[in-house]
């Protein structure tokens, strides 16, 4: 699992569309991460909260906010920062679901990989119960949008998980 | 060096302490608005930054689960800033007094279909799952659920909002009624033991709405077989839509030749089903399901000296459209058909014949609003349109009515932590042409996540079986029930409680009495439930005790004066216990009841301890299997009018199933659907 949060810490991507200073901002915040410590991660996503505060109609801050916090958290399962950047980053993947240029294909890869973490958390509870959450949203994922890489790389790192856990 | 050193001079030093009124609050993320200046709070409150601003700053400081807060200031030094809990939405709270959630319908839920399901002896049935829970009552003879003292027919099943008629397929005395629907069917499981809100009507005691899966995103194939039963079906995804089919074949005969019972079958248990499902997303915000259920199923057996036949094919048809119509709004309509039709050869007297139809048409719409975090409100209308015959020799009856319901729901937020769920329900029978009234209250003080205390007051109806319409000449007006409940839950990560206190008073139940229908009816019900769950114990061990105590009373059909219905036992238990280790999950269901008061006697408890093991044999298959009353004890569930004990035809039953997906990239979903 550690595996997946680094992979996505290169999945950056900028839509053309959004303002210039915004992605800026977010690529400067982004590359604090290049030493991906529990403080750095902290304080990067309470920077993309600043600059969501700044663009509130805008997509971009709110992805890579739940995207790093749900990095963090599988990272860090039980950090005690860890309930609240969840609860943060599924109120976030909410709004984003009310938002008409929100990617449809992104909130179901945010959406699964919520369900993911609290798999990594607690496999022996949370694994029977969500599982199918994390696959079926991913697939969608993946049908929404068949090039989604960050839907492609969590898949197959939950499915390499899933065979590790059964193998036991 | 000059550029920098004014560079250094130009900035702003921002300090303070940010804090809930008791301690510091560590981690509060601390900015100006409009630049990325900021800092997080140290482990003491504390924060320290500098920014490019100068002169006016306005600052802002955000903190889950606390109001955002806001200040203008020109001395942003030393600021102490006192941060408030936020005040719980009303879309984030969820009343769960008197109702038991599985599945995932909202949000994280404690358990789901899966977690029943293997637990106990349900053997996959949801109606058996649901009577490990506190406020149901052990009824053997037909396994149907009675809640707190209430007959089985006053507990109503919906799906997708949508009544279903007879939720349970027909069998003899003796053999459990099993419900007709897989739990995996559903991703939420509501079990509503009273209480509940104005949307949900004719059920005097208790509801069970259900909601079916979401379209689903992959295709899937996979067949079940097990001694009693074979499936097959399947499920084809598209781009936004998806189809689902499923058969199934349940046949006793096999598992009679292999373990002969007490009866003298002259046809074994049969059942054919066939159902089909059609979801789909009609536009971002609107969303189509529909489903379709066929069931034919016989029985017959040999008694008295004659040979009591059954055959009923039930039909069950719903199509519900949720769609959002913007600034708040949401619409809900559906529209759901059930038929059942029932033929019985030698129903009494050895050549005679019974038939049975029954109708009903359900329409519904309702309008949803949320209004701010404090208020939402819903007011829907439902239309019942209903039929049946019945046919016994020179008898018959033809019995046609209408029953049309609005109601209005609200839901406030009072002040923080208290919560009123008002909500008035009227109908009128077209028979009757008469409006019932039915005014609800909830009261709710939820302090935090974990701790709930609701109080609830309101009054139920349900029209009377067909049969009693018909005898009593269509004189006999609803029925009606008034619910006080006081419920106390505390639900941790590892353990939930709840206790249950309540008092049911019944009004206007139907009365035989010289021969005569009438609604003079009435009764009362009173007891408590406790619910434990326990997952701290031992690692991947999850405990529960269940108890309840009823004390029920009434007068009605053949009672002539107040006494406990025949049906109603005052003390259950049960104790549930489910252990996984590696791929398997073992579990170990011990029920006890207490005594059942007949005219002719009082009939011992009622005792079974049953096990079950599923083992997760590998990705794509899973074997289950079940023995039920493993001490081969002879339950008695109630007597005869000459005294004969009624039981069930056999004391142990044993089951043992596969289920394997052909075409699902998905592990240990049993589900077609």
């Amino acid at each position: 699992m550690f595996a997946i949060a680094l992979c996505l810490m290169a999945s950056v991507s900028i839509h053309a569309q959004e303002p210039a200073q915004m992605q800026t901002l977010i690529g400067q915040s982004l590359s604090k991460l290049q030493q991906p410590t529990p403080e750095a991660f902290l304080n990067c996503i309470a920077e993309l909260k600043r600059i969501d505060a700044m663009f509130p109609d805008s997509i971009q801050p709110k992805y890579q906010m739940a995207l790093q916090s749900l990095n963090f958290s599988v990272m860090n399962p039980h950090a005690e920062q860890t309930e609240n950047l969840l609860a943060d980053a599924e109120q976030t993947v909410s709004k984003m679901e009310q938002m008409k240029s929100a990617d449809p294909s992104d909130v179901c890869t945010l959406s699964g990989f919520l369900y993911m973490v609290r798999i990594v958390q607690n496999p022996a509870q949370n694994g029977q119960r969500y599982y199918l959450n994390v696959m079926q949203n991913f697939e969608k994922a993946l049908k929404l949008n068949p090039n989604n890489e960050l839907a492609k790389q969590l898949q197959q790192k939950f499915f390499e998980g899933m065979k590790q856990q059964m193998q036991k | 060096m000059l550029l920098a050193a004014l560079s250094a001079k130009s900035q702003t030093t921002v300090t303070g302490l940010v804090t809930n009124g008791r301690e510091p609050l560590a981690g509060a993320n601390v900015f100006i608005i409009g630049t990325i200046d900021g800092c997080l709070t140290d482990s003491l409150g504390r924060f320290s930054f500098e920014t490019s601003k100068q002169g006016e700053l306005t600052l802002r400081v955000t903190f889950i689960g606390f109001d955002d807060y806001t200040l203008t200031t020109n001395q942003p030094r030393d600021l102490l800033i006192v941060m408030h809990e936020r005040a719980t939405s009303i879309d984030e709270v969820v009343v769960t007094a008197s109702t038991y959630s599985f599945g995932k319908s909202d949000n994280f839920k404690t358990m789901d279909a899966l977690d029943v399901v293997m637990t106990g002896n349900s053997c996959g049935d949801v109606v058996a799952a649901l009577q490990a829970l506190p406020g149901t009552q052990k009824v053997g003879e037909n396994g149907k659920l009675y809640v707190r003292g209430g007959e089985s027919d006053e507990c109503q099943t919906f799906i997708n909002g949508m009544h279903v008629l007879i939720p349970y397929s027909t069998n003899v005395e003796g053999q459990t009624q099993r419900g007709r629907f897989s739990p995996f069917l559903f991703k939420g499981i509501n079990f509503s033991l009273g209480g509940y809100g104005g949307e949900y009507g004719q059920a005097l005691s208790s509801v069970l709405p259900m909601e079916t899966t979401d379209v689903a995103t992959g295709d899937k194939l996979g067949v079940s077989a097990s001694l009693v039963d074979w499936n097959f079906g399947g499920t084809k995804a598209c781009q936004n839509s998806s189809l689902s089919f499923n058969a199934d074949y349940t046949s006793m005969g096999l598992y009679n030749a292999l373990f002969p019972d007490r009866c003298d079958w002259t046809r074994p248990y049969r059942k054919l089903s066939g159902e089909a499902q059609y979801k789909a997303g009609l536009s971002s915000v609107s969303v189509l399901k529909s489903y379709v259920g066929y069931d034919l199923t016989s029985v017959g057996q040999q008694t008295d000296g004659r040979c009591l036949s059954f055959k009923e094919h039930n039909v069950y048809a719903n199509a519900t459209v949720k769609t959002s119509i913007g600034r708040g709004y949401s619409l809900f309509s559906g529209i759901a058909n059930s038929s059942v039709f029932n033929d019985v050869d030698d129903a009494q007297v050895l050549g005679d014949h019974y038939y049975n139809f029954r109708n009903e048409v359900h329409l519904k719409a309702e309008l949803r609003k949320v209004f701010s975090s404090a208020l939402k409100m819903s007011a829907g209308v439902e239309d019942y349109i209903r039929n049946s015959k019945t046919r016994y020799e020179a008898y018959q009856y033809h019995v046609d009515y209408n029953l049309l319901a609005v109601h209005l729901d609200a839901q406030w937020r009072i002040v923080p932590r208290l919560f009123l769920n008002l909500s008035d329900r009227a109908e009128h029978l077209s028979y009757a042409n008469e409006w019932t009234l039915m005014p609800r209250a909830t009261l709710s003080y939820v302090p935090n996540k974990w701790f709930q205390l609701s109080a609830m007051l309101g009054r139920y109806s349900q029209t009377a079986e067909d049969e009693y319409i018909a005898r009593s000449g269509k004189h006999l007006p609803q029925s009606t029930a008034d619910h006080a409940i006081l419920s106390l839950q505390y639900n941790t990560a590892k353990t939930l409680l709840r206790i249950e206190p309540y008092y049911k008073r019944y009004h206007r139940l139907p009365l035989l009495a010289d021969g005569i229908y009438s609604a003079n009816g009435h009764g009362t019900s009173q007891g408590f439930d406790v619910f434990f769950e326990s997952r701290s114990l031992v690692k991947n061990l999850t405990t529960t005790v269940s108890y309840s105590f009823n004390d029920s009373k009434r007068r009605y059909l053949d009672y002539t004066s107040l006494r406990t219905p025949d049906y109603a036992s005052r003390h259950n238990l049960r104790l549930t216990a489910k252990y996984a280790v590696g791929k398997f999950i073992f579990g170990l269901a011990e029920s006890y009841a207490s005594s059942r008061r007949c005219p002719v006697g009082t009939t011992p408890y009622y005792n079974s301890l049953d096990a079950n093991l599923t083992w997760l044999v590998s990705p794509k298959v899973i074997v289950y299997t079940s023995l039920n009353n493993i001490s081969g004890r002879t339950n008695i569930f109630r007597y005869n009018a000459d005294g004969t004990p009624v039981t069930a035809t056999r004391d142990r039953f044993f089951y043992i199933g596969i289920f394997v997906s052909l075409k699902n990239n998905k592990a240990y979903d049993i589900s077609n659907f």
